[in-house]
């Protein structure tokens, strides 16, 4: 079957990159677990999605003025699988989102993350962890886009990537004219542990607006050798070392999940492919 | 507290918009045709090779679409462009016998002046050919040659054939194409093994003849050991239609050697600036980019560099300023091909008065590159809310052992950063100014002394209170 186009960015690039948009197997698409929900002016409400089987889960979220919304999406679907999801979340004015997301599971995953600041003091929050190994497909596009005034949007993104895995993650802050006195920080970390990796990142910033501002960062490197020093001189094997400092990088994402339950069940996930002989 | 806003004086274009009257010997049809690309070539007593090259070129260019991405060129019509112009000049050796108008206006572009003062050599093209050459004899006794691509073509075919268009070929992209379809001057320089060229070349590119594309080749080889350090700066007065500028630029550095290629390009706010540039290096060379875009209606320009030797080197370091009717589409794009590889891009972009600033990157590691590191910053000033700044980079890293960092910031000039000169007794518009001329001093003074000036002046602040 075919490949339909799942997500684009918002401003495309050189051809030969290959990231202006991500596709995904026409079938993966065909039943979607569609979910809407508006939370209530001057209301909290949590919402935990955990992906374990469906192949495609679209969600769309309007959150009413001075309400907070905390959105956990958690993916840890069987490597044998192809999984699409979308999430879109409207802030209206004074509106917080907090959103903590997982992606550790599937074959092949394509995901798009919406996020509109629609209302003036609007603010959000997102938080995401990818794990990807063996031969794995990870794609994601992250789109922030600032439209009222004195917003703010945060979006940090932790991954650890090994053997044969391919990921793209484009993180997109969208500053749109009127956001006067908006903020946007975007930062990407990913850590490489073996040598067939192939690993894409484009973050984007976009602005028609003078009165904001905004920075990204990116860095890309090999596990720090002077950590692994201190953990193997203390009597740890290499891949016990290996795996605490990975497991550290990914707490700030795994701290925001409130379900013990669930952090447990994502830290055994990881541990276990992580543990695994090479 | 009430905001005000910085603004930053435009370019003074007075000098560069002299329009010389068109005296041209011969011009082609506008349009591109088979018919025009075998003329351009009879015109310019091509070997055979060459005009199979352009023809081939012009199949790939018909065989071609525009990008699907980046600025709009929809309202390029190569119809309306006169690829070939010829100046009613022959190539000099000195300034006296190059025609007076001709000569003026490079006189007032301070290119004689600076030959005297400050470089090696220099070449000066008007429309499609280049109507003045020089260079030092202590250069020449060493063995560097320093002359336009028609002469090299013709004394030195072999070198010629040899890198031609290997670099960026013809199926690149359709600009690329269109370059290798029409062609006409540029610079060629060829430094031995082991030749150290201190004082700088320059070559200037005037495009006088209204609706008509420059389309200059420059070829540059820096053997084992050699440097090199070549300027090239470009304008054209401002007409009402549509002029066109792809030139492209093919840099070889080999081992150990270092290049450093400086452009100031002030182009005339009609000109579509499509324009492709790219250097390999070898092992443990360098090459230094610092790019200047000013000028032009719509630019397209991402310097290439391949580090194609273990060690190789890249700095780049640019800024964009964008004012009203500009879209500026720049950027740098690094390729590491072998282990050990460096780069380092630092960019500064300023956008005001609704003008587009992009920028854009790409940096790719190859599985062939272990220890490639890269660094890129780019940053972005806004001065008002009618422009629009935008950064697009990517990254696609391959293998564990790269060590990539991206950085980019956007936004105005803070309030804090004012407030807290002003607490040192600073005046609120010197405060701005040394805060403008702080955001582009990193590119600044790595630009000759003569284009710093002009920077300077470009970045010539003026308070005007709030708008908007």
């Amino acid at each position: 079957m075919a490949e339909k186009i799942f997500s684009e960015i918002p401003m495309r690039t050189w051809h030969w990159l290959g990231v202006n948009e991500a596709g995904i197997e026409e079938n993966v698409l065909l039943n979607p677990v569609k979910k809407t929900l508006e939370v209530p002016a001057n209301s909290e409400n949590d919402l935990t999605v955990v992906y374990k089987e469906d192949n495609y889960g679209d969600i769309s979220i309007k959150v009413g003025e001075n309400s907070c919304l905390k959105l956990t999406q958690v993916q840890l679907l069987p490597v044998e699988k192809d999984h699409a999801n979308e999430v879109t979340v409207i802030l209206a004015k004074g509106a917080h989102l907090e959103m903590a997301v997982v992606e550790a599971g599937a074959k092949k995953t394509v995901s798009k993350v919406k996020v509109v600041l629609e209302g003036n003091n609007s603010k959000a929050d997102v938080s995401v962890l990818y794990f990807g190994d063996e031969k794995r497909h990870i794609d994601l596009n992250y789109v922030m886009e600032q439209k009222g005034r004195n917003t703010e949007a945060n979006l940090n993104v932790y991954g650890a990537l090994m053997d044969e895995c391919r990921k793209v993650c484009r993180g997109t802050l969208d500053f749109q004219r009127g956001s006067k006195g908006s903020k946007g920080y975007e930062k990407e970390q990913v850590t490489v542990l073996s040598g067939k990796v192939r690993n894409s990142s484009i973050p984007i910033m976009l602005s028609g607006e003078d009165d904001v501002d905004g920075h990204h960062a990116v860095s890309i490197g090999k596990i720090d050798e002077e950590k692994m020093f201190y953990l193997m001189s203390r009597g740890l094997d290499l891949k016990e070392s290996r795996r605490l400092i990975v497991e550290a990088a990914f707490n700030p994402v795994l701290d925001k999940i409130a379900s013990e339950e669930l952090r447990d069940e994502i830290d055994s996930y990881i541990k276990g492919r992580l543990g695994k002989n090479e | 507290m009430e905001k005000t806003k910085t603004y930053i004086e435009d370019i003074e274009r007075t000098l560069y918009d002299i329009k010389n009257e068109d005296r041209s010997v011969y011009k082609s049809q506008s349009g591109l045709t088979e018919d025009v690309v075998r003329d351009i070539s009879k015109q310019k007593n091509d070997p055979q090779w060459m005009l199979e090259h352009r023809l081939k070129s012009l199949e790939v260019y018909n065989s071609l679409s525009l990008p699907a991405w980046g600025p709009d060129l929809s309202e390029l019509n190569m119809d309306n462009i006169v690829t070939y112009v010829k100046p009613d000049a022959k190539l000099s050796g000195s300034w006296d016998e190059v025609p007076e108008d001709i000569k003026n206006t490079f006189d007032r572009l301070g290119i004689p002046e600076a030959e005297q003062t400050s470089l090696a050599g220099v070449g000066a093209q008007y429309d499609s050919e280049v109507v003045y050459h020089s260079i030092q004899e202590s250069l020449v006794k060493q063995g560097v040659i320093y002359t336009d691509m028609e002469t090299a073509l013709s004394e030195y075919e072999d070198i010629v054939k040899e890198y031609f268009m290997k670099l960026v070929p013809p199926k690149d992209h359709k600009f690329a194409a269109l370059h290798g379809a029409v062609w006409s001057g540029g610079s060629f320089v060829y430094v031995p093994e082991g030749v150290k060229v201190d004082i700088p070349l320059q070559s200037y590119f005037r495009l006088n003849a209204a609706g008509a594309g420059q389309f200059e080749h420059t070829l540059i080889i820096v053997e084992k050991n050699a440097s090199l350090h070549f300027i090239e700066g470009c304008s054209a007065p401002k007409y009402n239609v549509t002029n066109l500028h792809a030139g492209c630029v093919e840099l070889f550095v080999k081992e150990g050697a270092r290049l450093r290629y400086s452009t100031i390009e002030n182009w005339s706010r009609n000109m579509m600036n499509l324009n492709t540039k790219r250097a390999i290096v070898e092992k443990d060379g360098i090459i230094e980019w610092v790019s200047g875009s000013f000028g032009s209606h719509i630019s397209m320009l991402y310097p290439c560099s391949i580090l194609h030797g273990e060690n190789a080197r890249c700095e780049f370091t640019g800024v964009t300023f964008a004012s009203k009717g500009q879209e500026l589409d720049t950027g740098a794009s690094i390729i590491h091909a072998a282990p050990h590889t460096s780069a380092n891009v630092s960019t500064r972009t300023i956008s005001k008065a609704g003008g587009k600033a992009t920028y854009r990157s790409a940096v790719k590691v190859t599985r062939n590159a272990p220890f490639a590191k890269c660094s890129v910053n780019c940053e972005s000033l806004m001065l008002d809310d009618i422009s629009r700044s935008d950064t697009l980079p990517a990254m696609d890293i391959e293998g564990d052992e790269a060590d990539i960092g991206h950085e980019a910031t956007i936004g105005r000039i803070s309030d804090e950063a004012i407030f807290y000169l002003m607490c040192r007794g600073i005046s609120e518009d010197e405060a701005r100014a040394m805060i403008v001329r702080g955001f582009v001093e990193p590119i600044a003074k790595e630009l000759p002394l003569e284009y710093a000036v002009e920077m300077n002046n470009l970045v010539n602040i003026e308070l005007e209170g709030t708008i908007g």
